[in-house]
Parts: structure tokens; sequence; C-alpha cells
């Protein structure tokens, strides 16, 4: 890591060379989730020129988890002998009847673990009782369900099983690359999903769409190399997928992973909260796993639920609209009474403005 | 009004709007409205009360015993006040090994020894198997105010010098560790009594307002300054003493160590002309070797806390939201 | 959506856990996604999971954009 000192210097230079290369206002999307918090964290959205305009994507997968998936985990979690374990994004999403962390208050048993391997060992110490793992993640996270689910039958675990949340990060890319009203130049891809699927999966969108791509890590400097990278690629008019996360991402991602993503998952077309139903965009439980899986163990069906009344999580996730351009923000909505995922999830977009660039009002811009 | 979430005792801003609507159902005229650490009382006393439920009770750099002196008695310290007396409650659980409640006596005997603080008054009860989390301490810790010029919130102005005394979120990040399973080999929390280092500075013109950083950490902190007092404040990353092995913590749970608890670490708003004598002065303490000044309180944005991140750009720092947990995305 | 931080391998545990270390913090994690997973690899942790060995080599296509950028911005 170069000294604090270089790093002020260097995004110095990557600022030069951005200015250099915009030879048009540009609209680039970020997906990822941490990408976002990143860039809200190092403040580079103050130092951008005002030709840049950064757009927050759906990939948050707490924000994208549909109101009738959050209202199921916390109807699991009320229900008696079980406990509902997940990672700590999850717990404070808001549901049609409150959220985990207000179930827990009244009596609901909630684990928050930061591993989901942590599923197989309250299995183990709690044996009177139904442990579900609500596994939620694209890419980058679902492997670790997948070698749960691969030990749990292993080891013929039987109080065990899993609610897959996981999605896929390529299709809704194709969805927002074809989308007309949204007029995207070019992708900040996500650095980790990448280290799983590796970059050929987005060949299509410098291929078919036209748009410029660069495999971000995310450290600041990466993110602005990322971003100086897609302006040069629409500067010069070669839209291609760079791979800018060479160290850790390779052309072909890790093949052990997908090969075992391919082994306990199938794909399935699934609700994407604010977007509808993407084709194959979900992780189901594979055939030979069924008894893992808490659907069917539960026999939870996921109704249609609308949305709290004026929220736009959607339009945001979407990229149509900002934060501060949503009515409920700052006002009904806020990170201590969140009406939507993307103001409760710390990676949500919303919830990024809020309290990084105060309600969107920063006096340093952004 | 619906039911308490564990957000509303982790020191943000839940906390705070929970605290303020107990203290309206009080009569006026009460310290508590001040919301500062401690209240001061006519004829110069100064008291606190804290109530105690770390778990696990015991931990890298203290216990519950430790915690539980340090934090009332730092409580009086940042506003100047130093400990004389202490009264505590115990709700233990029944079947706590009585040799295990002897070690956390012992610790917390051995900070009053040191500050001379008298154990006056107490209370012991226990509570039935699984009523309690084991050992609860409350402890009210009170004082003479040896200041010489008022410190709090309200004294916070443009242009003070803003200075911590130590790397931030020690404390935060070992708790986080041990509830997570992740390893330390030298990492301690900071726990530690601040009289000694802040005693000095009572005699000095020009401190403005000093605070433990304790739930909700230094940024909570800065927040509740920038909007009791109504100044901007502004600091750099850059500047804030940090601890590598807090980093580590920080960056593999999805913290902010700004937001981590300190249990033995300050943070001063001190007149811009007095600063460097401050800084010295803490600089000559074993615990506030690392005290620098992070940055200053402007005219600018008030109510706003903005920072110079490592990169060169601006965020506002917002006061901490709920209940910290710890996140993949 | 991926935290995941760098830490280096201190100790192989069994054929899928593994010591990992970053300063004086130790953390242990799954080696199930990873093959060959050698002491001293520099290692991605995701999520309490090895996803990636670390490859100061692949990083060429960053270095050469750095080159480009270094160059244009030490010829002003």
């Amino acid at each position: 890591m170069p000294q604090v000192g270089d790093l002020r210097a260097k995004m110095s230079s990557l600022l030069e060379a951005l200015d250099k290369w915009l030879c048009r206002p540009i609209t680039v999307m970020e997906v990822c989730g941490t990408h976002t918090v990143s860039i809200f964290r190092s403040g580079i959205r103050t130092m951008l020129p005002e030709g840049v305009r950064l757009l927050s994507g759906p990939g948050c997968p707490v924000c994208v988890t549909d109101q009738a998936e959050v209202d199921a985990m916390v109807r699991l979690a009320k229900g008696p002998g079980v406990v509902l374990a997940t990672y700590g994004d999850m717990v404070r999403v808001p549901g049609s009847c409150g959220s985990l962390a207000e179930a827990r208050a009244s009596g609901a048993e909630v684990a928050v673990v930061s591993s989901a391997i942590q599923a197989l060992a309250l299995a183990g110490s709690i044996q009177d009782k139904e442990i579900v793992f609500a596994g939620i993640g694209f890419e980058t996270t679902a492997p670790a369900t997948a070698v749960l689910l691969r030990e749990a039958r292993s080891k013929n675990v039987k109080n065990l099983s899993v609610l897959s949340l996981h999605k896929l990060v390529p299709p809704v890319l194709r969805l927002l690359a074809s989308d007309p009203m949204l007029n995207i130049d070019g992708f900040l891809l996500p650095g980790h999903v990448s280290t799983i699927i590796g970059t050929a999966p987005y060949a299509f969108l410098a291929e078919e769409y036209g748009k410029a791509c660069a495999v971000a890590g995310f450290e600041p400097l990466d993110i602005m190399a990322g971003i100086v990278e897609i302006a040069r690629q629409i500067c010069e008019g070669r839209p291609a997928v760079r791979r800018l996360y060479g160290r850790v991402v390779r052309h072909e991602g890790n093949v052990k992973a997908q090969e075992l993503l391919e082994e306990v998952f199938r794909p399935a077309s699934v609700r994407w909260r604010g977007i509808g139903l993407v084709e194959a965009s979900g992780l189901v439980l594979a055939n030979d796993y069924s008894d893992f899986d808490a659907y069917s163990r539960f026999g939870i069906t996921l109704e249609e639920v609308s949305p709290p009344a004026g929220c736009r999580c959607g339009d945001v996730l979407a990229g149509r609209i900002t934060p501060p351009e949503c009515p409920l923000f700052g006002r009904s909505c806020t990170p201590q009474f969140p009406v939507g995922p993307c103001m409760v999830s710390s990676e949500g977009s919303c919830s990024a403005y809020y309290r990084y660039s105060s309600k969107g009002v920063s006096p340093w811009g952004a | 009004m619906g039911r308490l979430s564990l957000g509303h005792g982790s020191g943000g801003r839940l906390t705070n709007d929970l605290i303020k609507e107990i203290a309206s159902t009080f009569a006026r005229g009460s310290g508590m409205l001040e919301f500062e650490d401690c209240a001061l009382l006519p004829g110069g006393w100064g008291v606190t009360i804290d109530g105690f439920t770390v778990s696990p009770l015991s931990f890298p750099g203290g216990d519950i015993g430790k915690l539980a002196i340090c934090g009332s008695v730092n409580d009086l310290a940042v506003r100047g006040v130093r400990p004389l007396w202490l009264a505590m409650s115990l709700l233990a659980e029944e079947g706590l090994d009585e040799e295990e409640l002897f070690v956390y006596m012992r610790s917390a005997a051995s900070v009053c020894a040191e500050l001379g603080v008298q154990l006056v008054a107490g209370d012991t009860k226990v509570l039935p198997r699984g009523e309690a989390d084991r050992l609860y301490i409350t402890t009210c810790a009170m004082g003479k105010n040896e200041a010489i010029s008022p410190w709090g919130i309200k004294e916070v102005s443009p242009g003070d010098a803003i200075i911590v005394s130590g790397p931030v979120g020690r404390h935060g990040a070992v708790i986080a560790s041990l509830r997570y399973d992740i390893k330390l080999r030298e990492l301690e929390s900071d726990c530690a009594p601040l009289w000694p280092l802040i005693e000095p500075l009572t005699r000095l013109r020009g401190v403005h307002a000093a605070r433990d950083c304790t739930r909700g950490g230094l940024g909570t902190v800065l927040c509740e300054w920038a909007e009791g007092a109504n100044v901007g404040i502004e600091i750099d990353e850059e500047a804030i003493p940090a601890d590598g092995d807090v980093s580590a913590v920080s960056d593999i749970l999805g913290f902010d160590p700004l937001y981590l608890a300190c249990e033995g670490t300050a943070v001063f708003a001190i007149a811009s002309e007095r600063a460097e004598t401050v800084l010295e002065t803490l600089c000559s303490h074993p615990i506030g070797r690392s005290a620098a000044v992070i940055g200053k309180a402007t005219e600018a944005h008030p109510g706003l806390v903005g920072l110079r991140t490592a990169a060169g750009g601006m965020r506002v720092v917002d006061m901490q939201g709920g209940e910290l947990l710890p996140r993949i995305c | 959506m991926c935290l995941a931080v760098p830490h280096r391998v201190v100790k192989i545990m069994d054929e899928n856990r593994a010591l990992v270390s970053t300063g004086g913090v130790e953390l242990e994690v799954r080696t199930d996604l990873i093959e060959d997973l050698q002491v001293g690899d520099v290692v991605l942790v995701h999520a309490g999971f090895v996803i990636e060995k670390y490859n100061e080599d692949e990083g060429k296509e960053l270095e050469s954009l750095w080159e480009e950028v270094m160059q244009f911005a030490s010829g002003r």
C-alpha cells in the first residue's frame, strides 16, 4: 500500500488523466454496494469533475431482497423452535411486520454470524432447535453457503436448512445496459464478484451494448483508476471489459468456487426489489440438496407484497433517481427509522448519501 | 413508541433520543438536561452514574470491575472533576462463581486505590439463574470540580483545536474480536482511568471541553459537539491516531474505527492558542503519548462534522446509527 | 456487496482450515474454495472463506494504465 502522502499525490495524477480523457459528460454506474460505500467513504465524489455522473446500481444484496423474502425471514424467526441465522447486514431491514431486530426484541431467536459455516456450529450446539441460515449476497458469498450445505449433508445434520436469497450480477447488468432511460456509458464492475466469476460473463456489455467497463478493486486508487479507464474507453470509442484488479481477479475466475456453485445451486428467475422479476438471476438449491431447502421444509410461499407507500428504493436501485430525489429521503426515511432497505443497509445508496454527504447536501458536493 | 432495541443502547442517535425522552419526563431544573457526561451540582460537586454490562466479563486489558470504575470516574474527569467517592450496585446471576466475582472486585478496588477514590456505599442483589447475564455493575461516582474555567459542550468554539489522546477504537475492537472469534496477539482494551492524564489540564486556561469516547466512539462525540455547540468540525483522517490491529479488525468485520468504543481515550476542544501546551502536557503522560491534533472547530457548516479522507476528498461524519453489526457487504 | 480483506497464511490447520493473519490479528478461515495453499501466501478473505490468492504478476493491466497516467502527469 502506498504511503498516505503518496496516495493524495497519486489521486491527483489520476484526476489529471481523467480531465484529459473526459471528452464529454459521461454516466458511470458502479454496481457493487461495497464500491458505493468505498466511494463515499474515500470522498471520491467530492473530487470528481462535473462531467462525471456516478450512479449507484443494485449491487447491494440486502437492498434488492424482495419485501416478501424479508417477511418470510421474519416469520420464520418468530416461529417456535427456530433460530434464524444470517449476516449482520440483514438484521435491521424493515419488513411488512418489522425487521429481524424487532422480532428479536419480541423474543424471536436471531443469530448474527460473520461466516456461513458458523450456522453449522449452531446446529451442533442447539440440537433441540431448527437452525435456518438465510444466505444473502452475490457470487462472492454464495460459495460459502454452498460449502455449508455440502458439509451439512456429509455430516447428516438434521436440524439445519438454508433459505437461499443469493442473486447473480450479470443478468441484472443486462437489464440495466438495455434500459434506454438510464443512458449508462460505462460500468465500474464488482471486483470481488469477479474474483469468483472471472471477466467473461461481462463481455456482452462491451460487445453487445457498447458499454465501457472496468473491473476494479476497492481502494480509492483502484476506483479512481477504474473511472479513468472508463472515460478513456469512451473518449477513444473502444468499449471493452478491462481487468484492473488482476491481483485477485483471474480472467477465468475461481473455477473451484464456480463448480461448487453449480453442484449445490441452480439458477432461477427471482424478484429483485424495485426491479421485478429478472430471468435466471437467483440461486435456488439444486435437487440433490432439496432436503436442506428451508422453503420446502417450512412450506414457505412468497406472496407478492407491495413496498411501503412512497418508497422509491426500486428507482434508486435502478439508478433512475438519486436518493435525495425520493420524497421520503431524510424525512420519514432515515437510518434510525428506515422505510426501505436502501436506507438501512450499510451499503444502501440512501444510507450512504445520508451518512456521508449529510442527507445529500454535503457542503463539499456529492 | 415501540419496543426497545439493541440500537437504543448502542450510544448513537437512538440512545440520545431515548435519554432526551426520559429526561423530559422529569421536572425541569435537573442537571441531566445538560446532556454532559456528568452533572455539575451547586457547591462545585460533580456526580455521574453508569451501568456496565460488558460481555465477556474479562477481556485483554481489563475486566468488568476495572471498566465499572474507569467508566464513571472518567465521566467526572472529562469535566475537570476529581473523583473522590463511589457507590456501587451489583446485580449478579445465581451461580456466579464467588472467586470470579472477587477477581473483578479486586480489579475495581485497584483502580480506586490508584486514584484515591473511596467506596462509600454499595448494594448487592442476586437474581435467579437466567434472569441476568452473569453480572451487571452500576457505579455512581462523585467528586470536586477543579477546572479553573467551565468545561462543556457549550464552550466549544470556532477555531478550537480538536485533540485526541490516543489511538481510537481499541476497546470496541477487542470486544468485537472476542465476540466474532478473531484472535488478538497484542491488542488490548485502552480501559484506563483518565484523571491522571487530565488533572494537569484543570489548571490550564483554554480547555473548552473534553469527552471520553465510549459507546458510539469518537465520531459520535464530535457529532454531539457540532450539534450541541452549533459549530462545524473538520478533521483529517491522516491525523487521527490509529492502531493497526484496530484497523485490521474493523476491516474484517466492516466496522468504522470512528464509531468503536474507547474506555481510556479522550477528545478535547482547546482554544487554538493553547493547543500546543495542552498537547505537550498530554504527550508527557504514558497514556497520552500518541496524542495528536486531528482538526478544528469552524464557523462553516455548523452542526456538521467533515472528514478529509486519506485519498484527499471530503465526507461527512454522521452519528453512529444503531447497533453496530458486522457486515459481509 | 463484498467486503474482503487480504491476509497472510500463517498455518495450514487441516484440509479445509487455515490460520491467517494481518499484523497482530489472526483469524481461522475456511479454505474449501482454494487449491494448493501454502504458508506465506497472501489471500483474500470474505465472510470467513479464502476466495482467492493474491497474484502480483497478474496486475499488468492496472500497471500499464498507471504507466500512462504517470507519463502524462510527469510530462506536464
